[in-house]
């Protein structure tokens, strides 16, 4: 054997050393860094993530700001280079209304002459970031002294800044997701843990139940729910109250996996030691057993996620969610229900592709944890 | 068989029992009961004024004073014993009258986007597996992704734009005009035939996406079992292999969802039906809903998912009888 | 009597993710009509794949060398170039069951759960031996009263499950034999049942293999079942032949160490007291073939500077007996 193979078989021992004594965790996080495709959906979701919680700074206007001069407008994307020659600062031109010569309607062109160089960390509406600290500043928009707002992504019927209302719908519908994950995640603990750790005739009955809400559509039910909202309520009252319903039906897919996970291995030894040495069911279920499947609910519950979020789109698509004037992307897509929508404000349907996104992501992120946290997914 | 079958037969009915009583809670949850939006419906903007006497009466004509579960007993007798599953107030009429034929257009819908289904996903799921790391297999994992993510009102708008682009107007809803209203006759039925494929098409889209993982799974766990090196090795031919031998126990898990499929497809039913403009129960369901008439929304609520319940059970014993070891264990 | 097959310099590779490895490599060996040949190996010495590269059953990332010849003669005396037929040939699929029949180590999973027994006996029977339906259903009771199957005419409509697992090996040895093929490759038939039917099967089979006069193929990792069913012998140790010959002789003077080191493993009653010699060491993996003599890991007369530089190459000597060791091969150690 040469040297040179001696050498590498050193650095090839210290890596096995270090693989060896990882912990299980750190395992998990080493297989999932080398998932090219998750690596990828964890970082579109987490600027997702950033761009809802400081919607206020992201997004240029409020999400009910009107624009009344630039209606139903097409977006504004910012270029470099115009007739007039270019520029090493992106600008977007100015806008002025003319009559269509055909319907003799008041449109917006644009308007070649003026240029409207972009901004960062401008001065605009006064927010309050994360509802707590007050600011004026914006991520990007146009110089405060110009009388013209800009519209990345265009505008709706009554000139609200699609951008803006996109990035507000963000956090939303991605609150709404988190929050009703954590609730099925409550309960599915509570269930699934009880009919696994007692068996029998619990078991029996909760197993006959969640059969049964198992077996309804989820959607229409979903929806008869959300229907049973009583019409006066305000929208942060529908708020709770649909992550509330997400919440309190989505457990069961959960629950049957506790539940078979903790069936499977509450005769296993170290449970039985634990149950003589007297510690109550509560803490056997949380220090014994869970600890042996944490990775396998974690990858669960990762892929629930896009249930959560497509149930709520859906459900505000239809007007059975939630309400105008809050935004999600289900409330933003109301507007773009028809045909007519595609044809002429094609850029209504923005919001549909933070969806598409999200939820491949989710979907992408839960695969290669599930990669990385099945031991047996690699010989190494 | 007998004993087997009996005892789902016993297991189904006790499921839809629960399920009724869930459906009967979820009628009960909106603010207020029937008499009170019946009273509503009735005499809002006609300028009559309606007492608490009034709605106390109308209440008492429909039993409504009754406590609860009478209540239940009452509305659950009507449908099994009589068929009769109430008032629907928002045409004055029955709830039957409302759904008519109603239930035959959602079970077409439903049939054909099965039928959509498992003829194009075990095929391809078959071909997946045969071919494992081919180009096409790889294509058919991202279009699995695609399936999932692309929510199903979203793919029903593209899908009604390209085929208004493509086929003309007269795309959307299950009816030319000039049938809508019709009675029943052979153009009808086939200018339904025509009308159905785009829903279909739409509904199938996710579970295509599922089963084909499904199948693409069991399937190449199926070709590496022994027994199909071991027919190989009898000089079977191959392709008679393939259908005999893995297809014939991949096919047993599409089987086993029946139940899930039927459940999909009828939760994303009401959304597409918007948006295509379909009028079916789905639609209706969701009307039903908007209006508070829940009776109507309670009925069909209650059909879908006995719909669900009875696939359950065929695809139970449908698994019997493709699997010779189940019927052992029973 | 005349080979019926040859297979000379046999070396099987396969494509996988670390790169190419070859478990088989130059391996000969020839099987006589009317006797059986054993292979004996641990697992992993490529015994299997050997046999199934015979009837083309290795996956699509496996391939053969140039080198390789294996020659088959059928029944009509017709030699056949195996290894190179067409994939779905009709060639191919006469050769597979109805000239060389293969029986499995695992007689559960070896048939598929949802057919009865008698529809895939039926199936090879029709295929093989041109039957109709209802002739091949009688042809199939009368193989499975054969094999010892009581009650065959009941039995044939039942499913495997519903059999012992010595009773599915009965079922399985008659299905290959009613596709009528002159070769049998049996793979660890016995290794998956109870000793005491072990028996019963071992001795079913050479009574069938005497009746019918077929030549076999009978793959073991257990020299004691060699002693009681092989004529001749091949020892096999990462994918190279290291001694082959009779079987008794090669039993009663075993020449390699490694067949050596096998027979010590042997309990026996004689010993009863001694403790048990397993080999000493692992088979290493195939991805990390030792150089030189592939056995020089795991052998006590290794000699350094030979052994674990240069494979030795196959040397007879005793007549009809071949062995590839430098310990037997002075001359061409000094040669080399």
């Amino acid at each position: 054997m040469t040297d040179a193979t001696h050498q590498t078989d050193t650095t090839a021992e210290e890596a096995r050393l270090k693989y060896y004594s990882a912990s299980q965790w750190t395992l998990i996080w080493w297989r999932f860094r080398r998932h090219r495709a998750a690596m990828m959906a964890a970082s579109v979701l987490g600027l997702m993530f950033l761009a809802g919680i400081f919607a206020e700074f992201v997004a240029p206007y409020g999400p009910v700001t009107r624009d009344t001069n630039y209606i139903e407008g097409a977006p504004q994307v910012p270029r470099f280079c115009d007739a007039g020659g270019c520029s090493v600062f992106p600008f977007v031109n100015g806008t002025k209304t003319e009559r269509d010569p055909v319907t003799l309607r008041a449109i917006s062109v644009p308007d070649p002459e003026v240029r409207h160089y972009l901004h960062v960390f401008v001065k605009g509406e006064p927010v309050k970031l994360l509802g707590l600290i007050p600011t004026d500043r914006h991520l990007v928009g146009l110089n405060p002294d110009v009388d013209q707002k800009i519209h990345f992504w265009g505008t709706d019927d009554l000139g609200r800044d699609v951008f803006s209302r996109t990035i507000y719908a963000t956090r939303t519908s991605l609150s709404i997701g988190v929050i009703g994950v954590m609730i099925s995640f409550v309960l599915a603990l509570i269930i699934g843990g009880i009919a696994g750790y007692f068996a029998g005739v619990i078991d029996n009955i909760i197993q006959r139940v969640t059969e049964v809400i198992r077996v309804v559509p989820i959607i229409p039910l979903y929806m008869g729910l959300a229907a049973a909202m009583p019409k006066e309520w305000s929208t942060t009252q529908v708020y709770f109250a649909m992550t509330l319903i997400l919440g309190l039906f989505g457990w069961p897919t959960l629950a049957r996996r506790i539940r078979s996970q903790l069936l499977s291995i509450r005769n296993e030894d170290y449970v039985i030691a634990a149950r003589l040495a007297g510690a109550r069911p509560g803490r056997i279920i949380a220090q014994h057993m869970l600890p042996s499947f944490t990775s396998f609910i974690i990858v669960d519950l990762v892929i629930s996620f896009p249930y959560m979020i497509l149930s709520e789109t859906a459900l505000s698509f239809v007007g059975l969610g939630l309400r105008p004037p809050s935004v999600s992307w289900g409330v933003l897509l109301q507007q773009a229900q028809s045909v007519r929508a595609i044809e002429q404000t094609p850029w209504l349907f923005i919001p549909a592709i933070f969806v598409v996104v999200a939820v491949l992501a989710f979907t992408v992120i839960g695969d290669g944890l599930r990669d990385a946290a099945d031991p047996y997914s690699e010989a190494h | 068989m007998l004993r087997f079958t009996l005892e789902r037969l016993v297991g189904m009915v006790i499921t839809m029992l629960l399920v009724s009583v869930m459906v009967f809670l979820i009628m009960e949850l909106p603010p207020g009961d029937y008499a009170d939006r019946y009273a509503f419906r009735k005499y809002s903007g006609t300028g009559v004024n309606v007492t608490e006497a009034d709605i106390e009466a109308i209440r008492r004509d429909l039993g409504l004073d009754k406590p609860m579960l009478l209540r239940y007993f009452d509305w659950i007798g009507g449908i099994v014993l009589r068929g009769d599953f109430g008032q629907a107030f928002a045409f004055e009429t029955s709830v039957a009258k409302v759904i008519g034929d109603k239930v035959w257009l959602t079970a077409g819908i439903l049939f054909s986007t099965l039928l959509l289904t498992y003829i194009v996903s075990i095929p391809i799921g078959i071909f997946a597996a045969v071919r494992r790391g081919s180009a096409v297999d790889y294509g058919l994992t991202v279009f699995s992704y695609l399936g999932l993510a692309l929510p199903n009102f979203l793919l029903a708008l593209v899908m009604l734009y390209f085929a208004n682009r493509w086929f003309g107007a007269d795309i959307g809803g299950l009816f030319s005009d000039q049938y809508r209203d019709a009675s029943w006759s052979v153009g009808k039925v086939w200018d339904l035939i025509k009308h159905l494929w785009l829903p279909a098409v739409v509904l199938a889209w996710s579970a295509v996406a599922i089963q084909i993982q499904t199948v693409r799974a069991t399937m190449s766990d199926e070709l590496n079992k022994l027994s199909v090196t071991a027919a190989r090795a009898r000089g079977v031919p191959e392709l008679r292999l393939l259908i005999k031998y893995p297809t014939r126990l991949a096919i047993n898990p599409v089987v086993s969802t029946i139940g899930f499929d039927v459940n999909r497809i009828f939760s994303e039913l009401p959304i597409v039906a918007v948006v295509l403009g379909l009028t079916e129960l789905g639609e209706l369901l969701l009307r039903a809903y908007l209006d508070l008439d829940m009776n109507v929304a309670g009925a069909i609520l209650l059909m879908l998912t006995f719909t669900i319940v009875f696939m359950n059970f065929v695809s139970d014993l449908l698994l019997a009888w493709l699997d010779p070891r189940i019927k052992l264990g029973a | 009597m005349p080979k019926m097959l040859t297979v000379e310099n046999l070396s099987i590779s396969f494509r996988t993710s670390e790169g190419v490895i070859t478990p088989v490599h130059d391996v000969t060996f020839g099987v006589e009509a009317g006797r059986t040949l054993g292979l004996v190996g641990e697992s992993g010495s490529g015994k299997s794949i050997s046999t199934k590269a015979l009837m083309q059953l290795l996956p699509g990332n496996a391939s053969l060398s140039g080198e390789t010849r294996m020659t088959y003669t059928d029944k009509a005396g017709k030699e056949i170039a195996l290894g190179r037929l067409k994939t779905g040939s009709k060639e191919l699929r006469r050769i597979r069951g109805g000239e060389i029949g293969m029986i499995f180590q695992e007689p559960m999973a070896s048939f598929s759960p949802v057919y009865t027994i008698g529809n895939q006996m039926m199936e090879a029977i029709m295929l093989h031996r041109g039957l109709k339906k209802r002739a091949a259903r009688e042809y199939a009771i009368e193989m499975l009263n054969k094999v010892g199957i009581s009650n065959a005419s009941a039995r044939v409509d039942q499913y495997p499950h519903e059999l012992s697992g010595g009773m599915r090996q009965r079922a399985m040895i008659a299905l290959t034999l009613s596709a009528g093929p002159a070769l049998l490759i049996a793979d660890e038939p016995t290794t998956a049942l109870d000793v005491t039917i072990q028996a019963q099967v071992l001795d079913l089979m050479r009574d069938l293999q005497r009746d019918l006069g077929m030549g076999m193929i009978f793959i073991t990792h257990d020299l004691g079942v060699i002693a009681q069913i092989a004529d001749d012998v091949a020892v096999m140790y990462l994918g190279t032949i290291v001694e082959r010959g009779p079987a008794r002789d090669v039993i009663r003077n075993p020449q390699h160490p490694y067949t050596q080191g096998l027979l010590d493993a042997i309990p026996s009653v004689e010993h009863l007291h001694d403790r048990l010699k397993p080999v000493p060491g692992d088979i290493p993996s195939p991805t990390a073939r030792p150089t030189g003599c592939p056995f020089h890991t795991r052998c006590a007369q290794a000699i350094a500077g030979t052994c674990d530089v240069t494979a030795p190459t196959e040397v007879s000597t005793i007549p009809g007996r071949a062995v590839r060791c430098w310990l037997h091969s002075d001359k061409d150690r000094n040669a080399a």
